[in-house]
């Protein structure tokens, strides 16, 4: 698969735990592993903070944006590609 | 015990304060009229209706109702959950008014702090205020006794000394004052009404109807209890439903930690964020007026409303600068967009500073934020003569303009004067009413429903105006509560608006705080409501009394003289496609949703049925 590199923001109590605003994080497309890789940098409870592995796909109380599109409104199988901007937050609503 | 018979959640009195003829009287709470409606905006609405009818049978028509004269009622109301210790976030109440001079239609507007739950102790479950007096004047409740007593030297004092004035002058246990600024002193439009010197009834300019009868406070103190109807069954579900509000990432987390501008980032990295007066939805100076720079750089405690676990309020200070200010709460995610974003300021301190002054003034940051916007935007576009502005340079950014725009608009001086009409008075004032950011005169707040399209049908359908707190569609849409919608479809956002309209309804007229509705569900309002009151309501009753109350609230509307045509957007919204972000191209299809909300609510042009209203018990 080709690697590509895309920046990944960290939003509220993401941001305060693991200390980092935004990082680029190379990674084969595929979400998993670009999860997988930014755990590796800023520290190894962020995969399972965002990503549940027994179902194979970003937790459901994140709000996990693919430049500015909710993972969970794309439809067919989601591709990370080269600049793409990932936002990620807690659980958070208000206002 | 309630009048000698058994229901609780309402202390089972409401005052009727005549200010033209200084008179006061009180009248029970009538069990039949709170079964159908509950209580805060729920009875509210069905007593200005009455008042309405009245008014009618006396040749007095809607359309001869101004806001500002002594015809205009007022109510303040509470609700069966107000001011008990354990029911989720009830520290609230709700006012309303026959007629809003910002909108022209029913007025409303809800408040946090402690005012609500007191005004219960003082003995009364609601207040309604009739007719004008010549001189300035204040209303005292201490347990059970209500006095209208001279407020010449309240009159031109801001509402944070009015309220520790007093405050001093009324001791006692549960003492809060509840009263206006010199906004609403002046009959600002967007004049709010302020209690506990932070905590706002912000919308639709109802300070202003508070002013025009020369009413400056309402203090209320008392030591009086709520009873409850079953309190084994209260304490039980109490537990289970503020157990689940902590364990809860929103009510427990998010909110608790960052405070309602946490939305920031949310709002703009989805790209309906609206910047520059709606130009577009994407602010690319976001990050500095985020939840999270507020909490890193002016947060210095949190601030709970009387009785609520989340505590979302936030107590902040700009330590040095111009902008200094030692003591402030908020500002709010709204007041962050309006102030900020909506304005192009990107200047933290600046809008802490301005929202400061909207309480010590008392206005409303939503409607004010965005009437300098359309004036800026007036002002870049060439259409306001230098002159008018009097050395206020109203520019896109210019946060020193923005905050000596809250004085002049306070105290109608100079440009001030046509700011103070809100936004849609004064774009046609300029002959550009298309810039004005509003919906039945009411300035929307901070989504863009280009990018999110169930937001878009519920400001145009929204009873008191352009509100998103009428039906928060961004709960399912942006946020995934109580399941993930994608904001840029239409197809079953009608649906989801008028389920989210009606149960807002719920929540208001019981009334406490719609943040609980992120852990709390229609069939929890039920159960809590029914051990509270002895009423056993069905989920299918609750959800029935929130729609009783909308369309109750439209067929005011429609005596108005408001209907399907005002169920709008501005052409903006209608016309302009999103020029970025993920809402790019993107404009709002509403014509298509409200044909299908219409048909769901039973509805022709904007109109509730016969048929309808005959099926929610309303008798015209």
């Amino acid at each position: 698969m080709e690697e590509v590199s895309a920046k990944v923001l960290l939003f509220a109590t993401l941001r305060e735990k693991y200390g980092v605003k935004e990082l680029y994080v190379k990674c084969d497309g595929t979400v998993r592993n670009l999860i997988e890789n930014a755990a590796s940098t800023i520290g190894e409870s962020f995969f399972n903070d965002v990503y549940d592995d027994s179902v194979e796909k970003v937790r459901d109380n994140l709000i996990f944006l693919i430049n500015g599109r909710n993972i969970r409104d794309i439809k067919g199988k989601v591709k990370i590609k080269e600049s793409d901007e990932i936002a990620i937050f807690p659980p958070v609503a208000g206002g | 015990m309630n009048g000698g018979k058994m229901f609780g959640g309402f202390v089972g009195k409401i005052l009727k304060v005549d200010l033209t003829t200084k008179t006061i009287n009180t009248e029970p709470i009538n069990e039949k009229i709170a079964k159908n409606y509950l209580g805060g905006k729920g009875y509210a609405t069905y007593l200005l209706y009455q008042y309405l009818k009245e008014y009618e049978s006396e040749g007095i028509t809607p359309k001869d109702i101004n806001a500002l004269d002594p015809e205009n009622v007022l109510i303040f109301a509470t609700g069966p959950g107000t001011g008990i210790l354990g029911f989720p976030s009830s520290g609230r109440y709700h006012v309303m008014a026959l007629k809003s001079p910002l909108t022209g239609s029913i007025g409303s507007a809800n408040s946090g702090g402690e005012w609500g739950p007191f005004l219960k102790f003082s003995g009364f479950d609601a207040i309604v205020i009739q007719g004008a007096s010549d001189t300035p004047v204040y209303l005292e409740v201490v347990n059970g006794n209500a006095e209208i007593r001279d407020a010449k030297d309240l009159w031109g004092k801001n509402t944070f000394d009015t309220t520790r004035i007093l405050k001093k002058k009324v001791e006692g246990k549960n003492t809060s004052v509840t009263c206006i600024g010199p906004a609403g002193e002046n009959m600002v439009y967007m004049a709010c009404i302020v209690n506990d010197e932070h905590r706002a009834a912000g919308r639709t300019g109802l300070g202003a109807v508070m002013g025009s009868k020369k009413l400056k406070a309402i203090v209320v103190s008392g030591t009086g209890k709520v009873p409850v109807a079953e309190p084994e069954r209260f304490e039980e579900l109490s537990k289970r439903f503020l157990d689940a509000m902590k364990k809860n990432p929103v009510t427990g987390e998010g909110l608790p930690t960052y405070g309602t501008a946490v939305l920031v980032n949310i709002i703009n990295k989805s790209g309906v964020f609206p910047y520059r007066n709606w130009q577009t939805g994407v602010n690319p100076d976001a990050e500095s007026i985020s939840g999270e720079t507020l909490a890193e750089k002016y947060l210095v405690k949190r601030r709970a409303c009387w009785g609520c676990t989340i505590g979302c309020g936030r107590v902040t200070s700009v330590k040095s600068g111009p902008f200094q200010i030692l003591y402030s709460e908020g500002p709010e995610y709204e007041t962050v967009w309006a102030l900020g974003s909506s304005t192009a300021v990107k200047d933290l301190d600046a809008i802490v500073k301005a929202n400061h002054y909207c309480d010590e003034l008392g206005m409303d940051p939503i409607s004010l934020g965005s009437t300098i916007a359309a004036a800026m935007e007036l002002n870049e576009k060439g259409y306001v003569p230098a002159e008018e502005l009097q050395g206020l340079d109203l520019k896109f950014g210019n946060a020193a303009a923005l905050v000596e725009a809250v004085w002049r608009t306070a105290y109608k001086t100079g440009f001030g004067k046509y700011l103070a009409l809100g936004s849609r008075k004064l774009c046609e004032l300029y002959g550009h009413p298309e810039l004005s950011m509003s919906v039945k005169g009411l300035e929307m707040p901070a989504y863009e429903p280009r990018g999110v399209k169930g937001m878009g049908l519920n400001y145009a359908t929204a009873n008191r105006g352009g509100c998103h707190v009428t039906g928060y569609t961004i709960a399912p849409e942006i946020a995934g509560i109580p399941e993930k919608i994608d904001p840029l479809t239409t197809e079953g956002k009608a649906k989801w608006v008028k389920i989210f309209q009606d149960f807002t309804c719920v929540v208001n007229s019981t009334v406490n705080c719609l943040f609980d509705t992120f852990a709390l569900s229609a069939k929890d309002y039920t159960e809590i409501l029914s051990a509270v009151t002895g009423w056993n309501f069905s989920e299918e009753e609750i959800l029935k009394i929130g729609e009783r109350i909308y369309n109750l609230e439209r067929v005011i509307l429609n005596k108005f003289g408001f209907n399907g045509k005002d169920d709008t957007l501005p052409s903006r919204l209608l016309k302009e496609p999103m020029p970025e972000g993920p809402a790019k191209g993107h404009v709002v299809e509403l014509e298509k949703m409200k044909e299908e909300y219409y048909k769901l609510r039973g509805w022709v042009n904007g109109t509730p049925t016969p048929e309808k209203l005959k099926e929610l018990g309303i008798r015209l």
